[in-house]
């Protein structure tokens, strides 16, 4: 006899709707799964063997063949364990009404004794089987909490083997997990704060402009001055997450399995900071099963890299793809799969092997050659991808006195982010490239003040563009509507600048 | 037993047959050379292919000349004349019997084609247009290689060198001189380094003075290839670019030791600018001493290692003491060439950070507290001033007001 029931896929950080299929027929004794099923869903047999029997079930000694449709994308994971066990339970006619089946989508993970277990990525699940036009789903108990982040479903919390099929055959339904009210938004704890830092009056303007206006920031200084402290500091100066950006960032972190599980949806915008040996596929994401890397886990954050020049070329050079199309895509056999990855990018670096390189205080100690190739791992486009280049310098004395807390840079970036997202739907350094001049507004005698500027200091259009899009938050900042030459002159001083 | 190590050593070791070779340490230089009988245009291959031995340079060029009389005669004497040279190089008699079995003619036409098409020309001392200064020198090499006009050379000439890694004072105060020299007519000389020597020949452009750089490779390979271009401009507005070493030969490393004494050698006085311990400017120098020029140096900051050669220098009473651009200039006997005044308008603002940065140069935080400026007002005055070309920061952390600004500075 042939049954079908409903569960869903992890793709990348996406759900894939699964209809699961079972035939009993007669034949040897077996149980095959098939449907590009990995390792993980081929163990699911064991799972649901034992766990069919421990609830008081049977399988059928039959010749039992499982389909995972749509056969031709990669399954793994242990999420179809429940439809599968529930497939077999319909096709051998121990559970005579399929009809609640039809319309239920089923998430879980079995245990050998029949209890229902928590899966990974159960928002993104639950959002593809809303997507489809499921109307309620099955999840594991202790996921109702992330599942019903997703609105216009019904999230059924089941916490064994039993209860699902109690439900689905009318005896005992299983109640509907209610909504609560996200917490509000508070900002984050233990993060540094600019009143910790001493000095860098530069450092902390464009760290303000950065984050104001979504740019990307790189910081070069000699060790010790405080630059990566300087970068941390961006944590606290992130305006909470938008709705409609919060179940997005939230469906991410649920497939890499990062959620709290009681507070999942995540309203603090992220900042991740990868240690300087991750591997490429741990910053932009991918492997033989695709996970969402820190470059997808920064969306609509911050990427902050600490010592950037020592991080894998490779690394450095997969991150211009998410940089300029605000989205990784990992090319595979099967088709290429696509992750959200739109991210503003902080670089802390020492600018020559020593460190001191053009330092006022000390002379620095590398040969030009090693310094000009220490400088040169960070690839030309990359390079070309950051509006904002700062060098931190060594606090005085005179720094030591009290400076301004994140709190109220933070209250100014909002402001700023307000303007922005009213005057044209996104950030300012996520507008696209081609002609920002005159989206930017800038004023035609400004485009040619720009212009001659450019001549002057040696810029590329595209860093002009990038410039005007400074300005531009930086007119933002000071709460004007129309950006002013003293805003373009700002924007041009923090400019890379060509060693001599 | 007493006394016989002493006798020994005083006996003489050669015999009669080798009575007019020249012992080691015997000093045969240019000034024992006679060369007034010498034609140039027979001797001119054999000068040539001399120069490309391995192990001869401009002292074992002049015991050659001094041995035999004529660079032909010591090709003639061939693997013997080898013996005469003070530093003996084992590649040495292979080499010569290389260029022998092509033929000294070819050898030499061959070099002269692959200069040319460097767009150079080859220049021995005995030529009338080979370089004055360098002519009154000893030793000097035999061989020059040249691009530009013979112009460049005629005109007195000042050299300005020191550090590739140059601080921004060092810069700022190359500019300075270079300026002052080269609007008073005074050919600046430098070796075309990055740093101090790339700073002096481009401030003599600007005041559209001519500079003369010294090549420590060939021409046809100019070294540091960054500073391409800047070589090219030099030659186009009057200049000239030498070299010692042939163009076309195997790749050899830049020589940096000859190069500084025929910077030396072209100039009647070098300044030092910026020099730390055991930097090649520091040959230069010595270089100067022995060749009799006058040797200038530019006081540094005794705390940064840049300085220290430099400063050392004006220390031990080789080198005088440079305390201003006009006071150089006197000293190496010139007229001020006048400076054409600058003037500028400025807002408030501007006004502010300049002549804060005209006091003392500073970096953007110091000059926070100097100004008493908002973060964003300092950078924008900055950018604004650096496109006006009246403040750098020669890609530093320290902003210097540039010459321009200087005068505009004084014209106050």
């Amino acid at each position: 006899m042939l049954a079908q029931s409903l569960s869903a896929s992890l793709l990348g950080v996406d759900g894939v709707p699964v209809r699961v299929e079972v035939d009993v027929a007669f034949g040897l004794p077996s149980l095959t799964i098939v449907g590009m099923a990995g390792s993980q869903v081929q163990e699911a047999r064991e799972r649901v063997r034992s766990a069919l029997r421990n609830s008081g079930f049977e399988l059928p000694a039959r010749r039992i063949t499982v389909n995972l449709s749509p056969a031709d994308i990669p399954k793994d994971g242990t999420s179809y364990d429940v439809a599968i066990a529930l497939g077999i339970l319909a096709a051998s006619g121990q559970l005579p009404d399929v009809t609640r089946m039809a319309e239920t989508a089923l998430l879980g993970e079995l245990a050998l004794d029949g209890a229902v277990r928590a899966v990974t990525g159960v928002m993104a699940l639950v959002a593809a089987a809303r997507a489809s036009g499921i109307a309620s789903v099955v999840v594991p108990a202790g996921d109702e909490v992330e599942a019903s982040c997703v609105s216009g479903v019904r999230v059924l919390p089941a916490a064994t083997l039993g209860d699902v099929v109690a439900h689905l055959a009318g005896v005992r339904e299983l109640p509907a997990a209610v909504a609560s009210p996200p917490p509000p938004w508070a900002p984050p704890a233990n993060v540094p704060d600019l009143a910790d830092l001493i000095g860098q009056a530069t450092g902390r303007r464009c760290l303000e402009i950065a984050v104001a206006g979504r740019h990307n920031l790189a910081i070069s200084g000699p060790p010790g001055v405080g630059k990566t402290l300087l970068g941390r500091c961006a944590e606290g100066l992130l305006p909470p997450l938008e709705d409609d950006e919060a179940s997005e960032v939230s469906r991410i972190y649920s497939a890499a399995g990062l959620l709290d599980r009681r507070r999942p949806l995540v309203r603090q915008r992220p900042f991740r900071a990868p240690h300087h040996t991750v591997s490429t596929q741990g910053l932009v994401g991918g492997g033989p099963r695709v996970r969402p890397g820190e470059a997808s886990l920064s969306h609509r954050g911050i990427l902050f890299l600490d010592e950037a020049l020592h991080f894998r070329a490779d690394a450095l050079d997969a991150l211009r793809q998410p940089l300029e199309a605000g989205s990784v895509t990992i090319a595979r056999v099967e088709g290429a799969l696509a992750m959200p990855a739109r991210f503003s990018l902080i670089l802390a670096f020492n600018p020559c092997p020593c460190g001191w390189l053009g330092s006022a205080t000390r002379q620095c100690q590398c040969d030009e050659g090693q310094a000009r190739r220490y400088a040169g791992r960070l690839s030309g486009p990359l390079r070309d991808r950051l509006d904002l280049w700062v060098t931190a310098e060594e606090p005085r004395h005179a720094d030591l006195d009290g400076a301004e807390p994140s709190s109220a840079v933070a209250a100014r970036i909002r402001a700023a982010w307000a303007r922005q997202l009213a005057r044209q739907g996104r950030a300012n350094g996520e507008l696209a490239m081609g002609a920002p001049a005159a989206r930017l507004g800038l004023p035609p005698l400004l485009g040619t003040l720009l212009q001659r500027r450019g001549v002057k200091f040696r810029l590329s259009p595209r860093r002009l563009e990038r410039v005007a899009a400074v300005a531009r938050t930086v007119a933002d900042l000071a709460g004007e509507a129309d950006i002013r030459s003293e805003h373009v002159d700002e924007a041009l001083h923090y400019r890379p600048e060509a060693a001599a | 037993m007493i006394g016989v190590g002493t006798r020994q050593e005083a006996i003489p070791q050669e015999s009669g047959r080798s009575k007019r070779r020249l012992a080691p340490d015997e000093w045969v230089g240019w000034r024992d050379v006679r060369m007034g009988h010498l034609d140039a245009e027979a001797e001119r291959p054999y000068w040539i292919a001399l120069s490309l031995l391995p192990g001869i340079g401009p002292v074992g060029f002049a015991r050659l000349l001094a041995r035999y009389g004529s660079a032909q005669a010591a090709w003639r004497a061939g693997g013997a004349a080898l013996q005469v040279l003070p530093r003996q190089v084992p590649d040495a008699p292979l080499a010569f019997k290389r260029l022998a079995r092509r033929g000294v003619l070819t050898v030499a036409r061959k070099v002269e084609a692959d200069v040319r098409r460097a767009g150079g020309v080859v220049v021995i001392a005995l030529d009338a247009d080979y370089p004055r200064a360098l002519a009154e020198a000893d030793p000097r090499p035999p061989v020059l290689y040249r691009a530009g006009e013979p112009d460049a050379f005629v005109a007195p000439a000042v050299a300005i060198v020191g550090t590739r890694r140059a601080s921004g004072y060092g810069r700022s105060v190359t500019q300075e001189l270079a300026d002052e020299l080269a609007r008073a007519g005074v050919t600046v000389v430098s070796g075309l380094a990055l740093g101090i020597d790339g700073e002096a020949h481009r401030a003599a452009l600007q005041a559209g003075g001519r500079s003369v750089a010294v090549l420590p490779s060939p021409l046809d390979r100019i070294y540091p290839p960054r500073h391409r271009e800047l070589a090219a401009q030099l030659v186009a507005t009057g200049g000239a670019l030498v070299s010692e070493i042939a163009p076309g030969n195997a790749v050899g490393r830049p020589d940096f030791a000859r190069r500084n004494r025929i910077i030396a050698g072209l100039s009647q006085a070098v300044v030092v600018v910026e020099a730390p311990d055991r930097s090649g400017a520091l040959l230069t120098a010595a270089a100067a001493i022995q060749l009799g020029r006058e040797l200038y140096a530019v006081p540094g900051d005794i705390n940064a290692d840049g300085s220290r050669g430099s400063n050392r220098l004006i220390a031990d009473h080789h080198a005088s003491m440079v305390t201003s651009a006009a006071g150089l200039l006197t000293a190496v006997g010139f007229a001020s060439g006048g400076r054409p005044l600058s003037v500028t308008t400025l807002s408030e603002i501007e006004g502010r950070v300049l002549y804060r940065l005209l006091e003392k140069p500073g970096s953007v935080e110091e000059l926070l507290h100097r100004t008493d400026l908002p973060t964003s007002a300092l950078a924008s005055a900055l950018t604004l001033l650096e496109a006006r070309g009246l403040v750098t920061s020669y890609g530093g952390a320290t902003f210097h007001p540039t010459l321009a600004a200087r005068r505009i500075g004084q014209a106050r």
